[in-house]
């Protein structure tokens, strides 16, 4: 009689227990149509932590031959603009953008990305979310998809994340996405290398001390306005690394303290630096 | 002996006005001479209109950042404002055949009519002659020149880079206030902005 019940009990628990741990409302990933491709709001983890980090990810699918812009979009263009609807307790950061791309024509450049891109969104939950109460989180995205015309439009998407007390676990099915992702997210520098800016009337001196002769290299500036998109930028390689000429735009008006940007070297290395203005004439161009 | 000194002059000449240099018109300079045929059949040159302030719109009817201006009526608030205050309001047209918002002349007057626009006149630059000349990147992008023939303004319409049409009421618009102040004997404030917009459609612009 005892046995019969305690398996009957314990069955039931194993039951809710795993009704709990399935989530009946809850969706780990949406997707929709925005002009010439999709968009996807995706989550790293299967259930989100009071007081952990964890990730979602904007995943873009682009028609062949469309693009969507960086941050910085360069001479034209807009990148995608989110806001987010969060419930209690969840914070969300800075996007995180991967390496862009030089699109455009010789007279008008411009930075983002084709076919497809991930932008990572870093997110923490609070100490006041409680476990067994799903978090819906939701976004507007505005998005400008353009090939040789531009078409904006507006996503609505939403994710509805369980809410546990272990710390979050990956979700298998989105791994490779972020996998993806991170190799093309630009890196902080090795603590080694040393970079220095020089200033002259009409532009900037990247100089970079990396400990061996660097022969390609490209900066995309983080702001808009402050580097020309359309010159060249002159790079020669030096012993130690490189000094790479950077024309001002013509837009900057204000002096500027600091120079923040992706550097890009052969092999898709890329990295994300910033470095302080030197005094005018300490770098001979 | 003359043909020794000639030529190489000749072939100087020839490579200087064989490349392309543009080194871009910025504000505070001497707006670059042209002369463009307009829709309305007739040819504008911009020196007849020293003594006068002179606005360059760029312009692309399939841009969504142009049908903002457009839908809401403000561009043509703008046009029917300024012209009616005696400043010579072109419209320039610098998308090459083939390219989204090329269109014929009469096409243009069409659109005109329909959009119940107002510029002084649409300057068709299907060569991107006057875009290049003024280093025009997107449309809209606007260019003020004072009645000295100086460049005062150059860049953004506004202060808002969106395609929302809910955006223009409440912008800052970098014209408008050039205009004003300009016209008050006060320095402009704002004289260059990041244009925003589509990319001008050049005959390089693919596809």
């Amino acid at each position: 009689m005892l046995a019969r019940r305690a398996i009957f009990g314990f069955s039931l628990a194993l039951a809710l227990g795993f009704v709990l741990l399935t989530c009946a409302t809850c969706t780990r990933a949406e997707s929709t149509a925005i002009p010439h491709g999709t968009l996807e709001l995706v989550g790293e983890n299967q259930w989100i932590a009071a007081g952990h980090d964890f990730n979602l990810g904007l995943h873009f699918q682009l028609e062949t031959g469309w693009h969507i812009y960086w941050v910085n979009p360069g001479d034209s263009g807009e990148p995608p603009r989110v806001k987010w609807q969060l419930p209690e307790g969840v914070t969300v950061g800075a996007l995180q953008w991967p390496m862009p791309r030089r699109l455009g024509t010789p007279n008008i450049v411009d930075f983002g990305y084709q076919d497809a891109v991930t932008l990572i969104v870093p997110m923490h939950a609070d100490g006041s979310l409680k476990v067994g109460e799903p978090a819906k989180i939701a976004a507007q995205i505005k998005v400008l998809v353009c090939r040789e015309m531009c078409i904006p439009g507006t996503a609505q998407l939403s994710l509805v994340l369980p809410v546990k007390s272990e710390s979050p676990a990956s979700d298998a099915r989105t791994r490779d996405l972020f996998v993806a992702a991170r190799k093309s997210m630009p890196r902080t520098a090795p603590t080694n290398w040393k970079f220095g800016l020089g200033e002259a009337r009409d532009s900037f001196v990247l100089t970079a001390n990396v400990g061996h002769e660097i022969s390609q290299a490209a900066f995309f500036p983080l702001a808009e306005s402050q580097i020309s998109n359309t010159a060249s930028q002159k790079l020669v390689p030096t012993a130690a690394g490189f000094r790479l000429t950077l024309q001002k735009s013509d837009q900057l008006l204000k002096p500027i303290e600091r120079l923040k940007g992706v550097l890009v070297l052969s092999g898709g290395q890329s990295y994300l630096i910033d470095v302080r203005v030197g005094k005018t004439g300490t770098t001979k161009s | 002996m003359k043909r020794l000194i000639v030529y190489p002059i000749l072939m100087a000449l020839f490579l200087c006005t064989a490349s392309k240099v543009f080194s871009a018109v910025k504000a505070g300079e001497a707006a670059p001479e042209f002369t463009a045929t307009a829709s309305d059949g007739k040819n504008y040159r911009l020196s007849d209109y020293r003594g006068k302030y002179v606005v360059l719109e760029w312009h692309n009817n399939g841009c969504p950042y142009v049908g903002k201006h457009y839908k809401s009526g403000n561009m043509q608030r703008l046009q029917k404002e300024w012209t009616g205050r005696g400043v010579a309001w072109f419209t320039v047209l610098s998308s090459a055949p083939g390219q989204q918002g090329y269109v014929t002349a009469s096409e243009e007057n069409e659109y005109v009519r329909k959009m119940q626009a107002a510029p002084t006149a649409a300057l068709l630059d299907p060569t991107g002659q006057v875009g290049h000349l003024y280093d025009a990147k997107t449309s809209p992008q606007m260019i003020v020149i004072n009645p000295q023939g100086v460049v005062i303004y150059d860049g953004a319409i506004d202060d808002k880079p969106t395609t929302d049409l809910e955006d223009v009421p409440g912008a800052t618009n970098y014209v408008s206030l050039a205009l004003e102040q300009a016209m008050a004997g006060k320095q402009v404030a704002t004289t260059t902005t990041r244009p925003y917009g589509c990319s001008v459609k050049y005959a390089d612009s693919g596809h």
